[in-house]
C-alpha cells in the first residue's frame, strides 16, 4: 500500500526520491492523478470550426478533441471500443467522421457510433445497441480559451478546480480584449525524465535560471550580467497545487527573447492592460515568471509558451508546446512572438535546451538503490512570509521552494484520497471577471 | 539586451520560405565539374561541425541567410492545405544574427550541457545540384545523418533532407538559404543543441 504522504515532510523540507522512480508509484499517478484531474487538452482556436479536431493526451490515454456541429467541444477516447485500435492517427484536421482502420467502425465527431460494415448483422444481434458503443467521452469545460477535460464523473467543476488561480491566469489569458489563440504548430519532444521534474521546475523554480541558463542568457542579457531576480519585489502564489512564481517587471521574461521590438510593443500596451487588470496583474504579463496548472500544464509569461508534460512511463516525458497570443495582436508582432518563443523555449531554444539534461539525470540517478534512499532538499524559503490580502497562498520572494512544497502536498492529497470527496479545495475569494 | 536579432522583415522572410517550398529540381542538373566542388563544400561544412569549428562554419553563411527547420505534422492525405507553411511554429527559423546568438551561448563557457563536449558526426549523401534562375546560385539537395553521443549512454541519431541555395563565392560557396526536413513529428531527443 502506497502512503504518498510518507514520502515527504514539507515542514522539514524534504521529498523522497523514490516518487520520481518507482513503477508502482507511477501506476498510481495514472489512476489517482491523471484520471481524476482536469487536464489541459487544447485551445479553442485549434478547434474553431465544426469538424475541426486535434489529438491530445490525458495521462497516457490518447484522446481526440473535436468541435461538433452544434459547436460543442467533445473529448473522446482515441480508441475503438470494438477491438481497441487507435481511431485517429492525424495530429489535426477537419472531418465528418472517424473510421477505425481495423474493421471500419464509423464514429461521428461527437464520438457516437454511426455505423459499421455489414451493419445488418449487428442490428440482428440480440442486445446490441449502437448507443452503447461510442467513443468514451470525457467531461469538458473551458476557461478563457483553454479547453480542459477529466474522465472523473465526481470531479468538481473546472471553475472550482482552478479556484482563485483563475484571477492570476487572467494576467496571460485576458490581458487584451478579444481573447487569445494558439499560433499554428505544436512542438513535440521527448525527455527521459519523470514528468514531475519539469512540472516542479515550472511551478516554482526560478532559482535554477541563475545557474542553468547563464550560457543562454549571456548573449541576450550580457551587458546586464545575466538573469537578475529582485527577490524582495517578487512572489510565489499557490492555489490547489497550481503555482506561479513571478517578478513584477512586466517585460523581464520577454526581454530575454532578444527582440527590442517585442519589448517596445509590450510597454506600449502597459496602460491599456493596467486599465483592464490593474497594475498588479499588468506587471505579471511578461515578467520573469513560470507557472504550472496541476498536474502537468505549464506556461511562461513573456514568451507565452504553453506546454504539457505528458507522462510516458516513470522515466519518460513527452513535451508538447504551443505559443499563445492575443487574437487582436498585430500579425507582425505575433510573428515576432513565434520566433522569439522558438528561439528561447523550444528544443533548439537557447534557454530550453539547457533544461532537459538536468531533469534526465535527476531521474536517472535514482537507478542507484542507495542514491534513491537519500532525500531531496525542498527547504528553500523562509516560512511565514505569507501575504494575506492576495488570493491563494502567497509568499514574498521568488527564490523559494514554497510553490513546489504546495505542489507535492497536492500530489500526495490526490495519491492518498480514495476519491475526489477526500481532496480539499481552497476557498474562493475572487469573483471571476477581468476587472481588478 | 545587447542584440537585436531580426534582420529580415516579415514579408521578405515569408518570400524566402515560400521559395524553399517551390517544386524541387526544376532547373537543369549542374555539370559534373560543378557538382564536384559543391560536394566538396558540403563535406567541408560537415567536418567543421564535427570538429565544433563553429565560427569557421559561420563564415560559410551568407549575410542574408534564411535557415529554416519546420515542424512535421501527421496529416491525412486528403487534408487541404500544406503540411509546412512559413507561419507555423518551427524548430529553427533563423537569420544570420540568430545563429550568432547561438554561437555566443556556446562560446560563453557556461553552456553546461556541452561540457564535457558532445561528440557529433555528420554524414552527407544523395547530393544533387540544379541551376536556378539566378546565375551563380544553385539549388542543392542532400541527405544528412547526424549521430550524437555525450556522456556515457546518451545518444541520438537524426536523419533528414536539406534543400539549400548555395551562392558562388570566389572559389567556394556561401549558404544563402537552407530548408531542413527532419523526418520526426515528435523529436525523439531532448534537445537540438546542434546545427544542420
Amino acid at each position: 500500500m502506497i502512503d504518498a504522504h510518507s514520502y515527504m515532510n514539507l515542514d522539514e523540507g524534504w521529498i523522497d526520491r523514490r516518487i520520481f522512480w518507482e513503477p508502482e508509484i507511477y501506476a498510481r499517478e495514472l489512476s489517482r492523478v491523471f484520471a481524476r484531474a482536469w487536464l489541459f487538452v487544447a485551445h479553442e482556436s485549434q478547434v474553431a470550426q465544426p469538424g475541426n479536431f486535434v489529438t491530445a493526451n490525458m495521462g497516457e490515454d490518447a484522446v481526440i478533441v473535436t468541435r461538433a456541429a452544434d459547436r460543442s467541444i467533445h473529448v473522446s477516447l482515441n480508441s475503438c471500443p470494438h477491438r481497441g485500435n487507435r481511431i485517429c492517427f492525424a495530429d489535426s484536421g477537419t472531418t465528418r467522421a472517424f473510421v477505425c482502420n481495423y474493421h471500419g467502425w464509423i464514429f461521428g465527431i461527437d464520438g457516437r457510433l454511426k455505423g459499421m460494415p455489414e451493419e445488418a448483422l449487428y442490428t440482428q444481434t440480440p442486445g446490441f445497441s449502437k448507443e452503447d458503443w461510442g467513443l468514451m467521452q470525457a467531461r469538458v469545460d473551458t476557461y478563457k480559451g483553454l479547453v480542459f477535460a477529466t474522465f472523473d464523473a465526481s470531479a468538481p467543476s473546472l471553475g472550482d478546480y482552478l479556484g482563485d488561480f483563475r484571477w492570476y491566469l487572467d494576467a496571460v489569458l485576458d490581458a487584451e480584449e478579444g481573447g487569445t489563440e494558439f499560433l499554428p504548430g505544436v512542438t513535440r519532444s521527448v525527455i527521459n525524465c519523470n514528468w514531475k521534474f519539469p512540472a516542479d521546475n515550472f511551478v516554482g523554480d526560478i532559482y535554477h535560471a541563475l545557474w542553468t541558463h547563464l550560457g543562454g542568457a549571456k548573449p541576450m542579457l550580457g551587458a546586464k550580467g545575466g538573469v537578475k531576480i529582485d527577490n524582495e519585489n517578487s512572489y510565489q502564489v499557490s492555489v490547489n497545487g497550481h503555482g506561479w512564481e513571478f517578478g513584477t517587471n512586466m517585460v523581464g521574461n520577454a526581454a530575454t527573447m532578444g527582440d527590442r521590438e517585442l519589448v517596445r510593443y509590450m510597454k506600449s500596451r502597459s496602460e491599456a492592460i493596467a486599465a483592464r487588470l490593474g497594475e498588479f496583474r499588468r506587471d505579471m504579463w511578461g515578467s520573469v515568471a513560470s507557472a504550472t496548472v496541476f498536474p502537468n500544464f505549464a506556461f511562461l509569461p513573456g514568451y507565452f509558451t504553453f506546454r504539457v508534460f505528458h507522462p510516458k512511463g516513470p522515466t519518460k516525458t513527452e513535451l508538447h508546446a504551443w505559443t499563445l497570443v492575443p487574437k487582436n495582436m498585430p500579425d507582425e508582432i505575433k510573428d515576432r512572438f513565434r520566433r522569439g518563443s522558438m528561439r528561447t523555449f523550444s528544443p533548439g531554444g537557447i534557454l530550453e535546451m539547457d533544461d532537459g539534461e538536468n531533469w534526465e539525470h535527476s531521474t536517472a540517478a535514482n537507478a542507484g538503490y542507495v542514491t534513491r534512499q537519500q532525500r531531496l532538499c525542498y527547504a528553500l524559503g523562509p516560512r511565514g512570509r505569507e501575504i494575506a490580502d492576495q488570493p491563494g497562498i502567497v509568499h514574498r520572494g521568488q527564490l523559494s521552494d514554497a510553490n513546489q512544497r504546495e505542489f507535492y502536498k497536492r500530489w500526495a492529497e490526490f495519491m492518498d484520497a480514495p476519491s475526489w470527496a477526500g481532496i480539499p479545495l481552497a476557498p474562493m475569494t475572487k469573483s471571476q471577471s477581468a476587472a481588478a | 539586451m545587447n542584440t537585436s536579432v531580426t534582420t529580415l522583415d516579415l514579408a521578405t522572410s515569408r518570400a524566402l520560405a515560400e521559395d524553399l517550398l517551390t517544386p524541387w529540381a526544376q532547373g537543369a542538373a549542374v555539370s559534373d565539374p560543378l557538382l564536384l566542388p559543391i560536394e566538396r563544400f558540403l563535406r567541408l561544412e560537415a567536418r567543421l561541425l564535427d570538429q565544433e569549428r563553429y565560427r569557421d562554419w559561420y563564415g560559410l553563411l551568407a549575410d542574408d541567410l534564411f535557415y529554416w527547420m519546420p515542424l512535421r505534422e501527421n496529416r491525412r492525405r486528403r487534408t487541404k492545405g500544406r503540411e509546412i507553411t512559413p507561419d507555423h511554429m518551427a524548430f529553427f527559423d533563423e537569420r544570420k544574427a540568430d545563429i550568432d546568438i547561438r554561437l555566443q551561448r556556446l562560446e560563453s563557457g557556461m553552456a553546461w550541457i556541452e561540457d564535457p563536449p558532445t561528440r557529433h558526426v555528420y554524414a552527407i549523401s544523395n547530393v544533387e545540384a540544379f541551376d536556378t534562375a539566378i546565375p551563380g546560385e544553385y539549388e542543392v539537395h542532400s541527405v544528412f545523418t547526424m549521430y550524437r553521443n555525450r556522456s556515457e549512454r546518451d545518444e541520438s541519431t537524426l536523419m533528414g533532407r536539406r534543400r539549400d541555395v548555395l551562392r558562388r563565392h570566389g572559389d567556394s560557396f556561401k549558404i544563402a538559404r537552407r530548408l531542413i526536413l527532419l523526418q520526426q513529428s515528435v523529436l525523439l531527443s531532448k534537445n537540438l543543441s546542434v546545427f544542420f
